[in-house]
């Protein structure tokens, strides 16, 4: 075959492959509607530090109409603030060692209940909303109910826990009393394909029982119907493990909740912003949170009836509440 | 009694260089969230001769001290890394 030839063939194919993903890169990337909201920051308050009313690496939120719970990671605690910001108690870091908090991540709140994901303790730790310690559940370990690193949770209306367990590569169903239920994703195996987990962060329950998961380090959501069946997936190159800052892509997520309107939120930490999306993977908003110039910005939020949200500014160590335009 | 004192000495100055702490500063590879912080730092305060471990976050460093003389070979500091989930890139170690 005369090398000509073989030069030809290879430019075409080279230009083919890269007309093929220039495709796919479209297909897999959304663009803001022209009718999202546009959001403004309305006020924010902390700094580093142990005080009252100050973090040391603020990881997690939870609210109810009127308070706002943080987990304040590195001081061991959960801080509540009103929505003005005005601080009313802190909890988690005083009383016996079973009440005490390691490293606090992401929260829920259900049937006024506190569930608070302990990473160093391997639980679930649950309070009252006035900070009285209830109840752990789980201990440390691979087996079902046990964790490692626990970092998100949610709470269906039944009462179940969903949990994810970060070194375990695997999300957890588990009833009030903590008995296993099921899990999703191979004990401490990562993987790429749907089902499979790389690093799960969060996790939150719809409405009607469906499971979005925050599939950290494999830069996607991945969703999962009230049966427990595989659903979609979304983010960067088919949802496979693909990271960028497109929009609709991710550089890890590190929290998910829905809102009031049943739409997705998402912390995308290494790109500081949080995206919205609806519940199918279609992007409606993006929300760029400045960062300090050295430490990432948005790492977990909470949506309020109103649609205001309340962000975690994890570099800054402070809380910031962004309202939208009406 | 001079011997008695060298002795003393000696056995003092022993006991000093010794027990000396060592610090461990390890390049990781990766190292830019909490999530990935936490592992590493859990990881290392539960192993033992562990005094204290601090994330440096904006420069990728992880820094051990030890206590009582208690010395870790590169081998089995990588291999706390990687068990966390990451790699170490280098690391340099001194006396306290």
């Amino acid at each position: 075959m005369n090398s000509n030839i073989i030069n030809k063939y290879s430019i075409v194919k080279i230009l083919l492959t890269a007309l093929s993903l220039t495709v796919a890169l479209g297909a897999c990337a959304s663009s803001i509607p022209t009718d999202a909201l546009q959001y403004k920051l309305k006020h924010s308050w902390g700094h580093k530090g142990k005080a009252n009313g100050e973090f040391n690496e603020p990881t997690g939120i939870a609210i109810t109409a009127d308070e706002i719970f943080i987990s304040d990671a590195r001081n061991a605690r959960i801080q509540v603030f009103d929505y003005t910001g005005n601080f009313k108690r802190a909890f988690g870091n005083t009383g016996e060692n079973s009440d005490k908090l390691g490293r606090p991540m992401n929260l829920a709140i259900q049937n006024d209940e506190l569930y608070v994901a302990d990473y160093f303790n391997d639980a679930i730790k649950v309070y009252s909303l006035s900070g009285k310690y209830k109840r752990r559940i789980g201990n440390s370990g691979d087996g079902p109910g046990e964790f490692n690193a626990p970092v998100g949770v949610d709470v269906a209306d039944n009462g179940d826990l969903f949990v994810a367990d970060f070194y375990n590569q695997r999300i957890q169903q588990l009833n009030t009393n903590g008995s296993f239920i099921r899990q999703w994703g191979t004990t401490g195996k990562t993987g790429i394909w749907s089902g499979k987990f790389n690093y799960p962060t969060d996790v939150a329950i719809d409405k009607d029982n469906n499971l979005f998961v925050a599939d950290g380090f494999n830069d996607r959501v991945q969703v999962f119907d009230n049966r427990g069946e595989y659903s979609h997936k979304w983010g960067g190159l088919f949802g496979m493990n693909v990271s960028g800052s497109r929009p609709g892509w991710f550089t890890t997520v590190t929290s998910i909740k829905i809102g009031p309107k049943n739409n997705i939120y998402v912390t995308d930490f290494y790109n500081d912003r949080v995206q919205i999306f609806n519940t199918t993977g279609e992007l409606i908003d993006i929300i760029n949170i400045p960062s300090n110039g050295v430490q990432h910005s948005a790492i977990a939020m909470a949506v309020s009836n109103d649609g205001s949200l309340f962000i975690i500014n994890h570099g800054k160590h402070e809380i910031q509440q962004w309202q939208p335009n009406e | 009694m001079k011997k008695l004192i060298m002795i003393s000495l000696v056995s003092i100055w022993t006991n000093i260089v010794f027990a000396a702490d060592t610090q461990y500063d390890m390049r990781v590879d990766g190292l830019a969230c909490p999530f990935c912080a936490y592992g590493i730092e859990k990881k290392f305060t539960k192993t033992e001769g562990v005094k204290s471990v601090d994330i440096d976050l904006k420069n990728g460093l992880v820094i051990v001290k030890t206590e009582d003389g208690k010395t870790f070979s590169e081998e089995k500091l990588k291999e706390i890394i990687n068990d966390a989930g990451f790699t170490m890139i280098s690391m340099t170690e001194k006396s306290l």
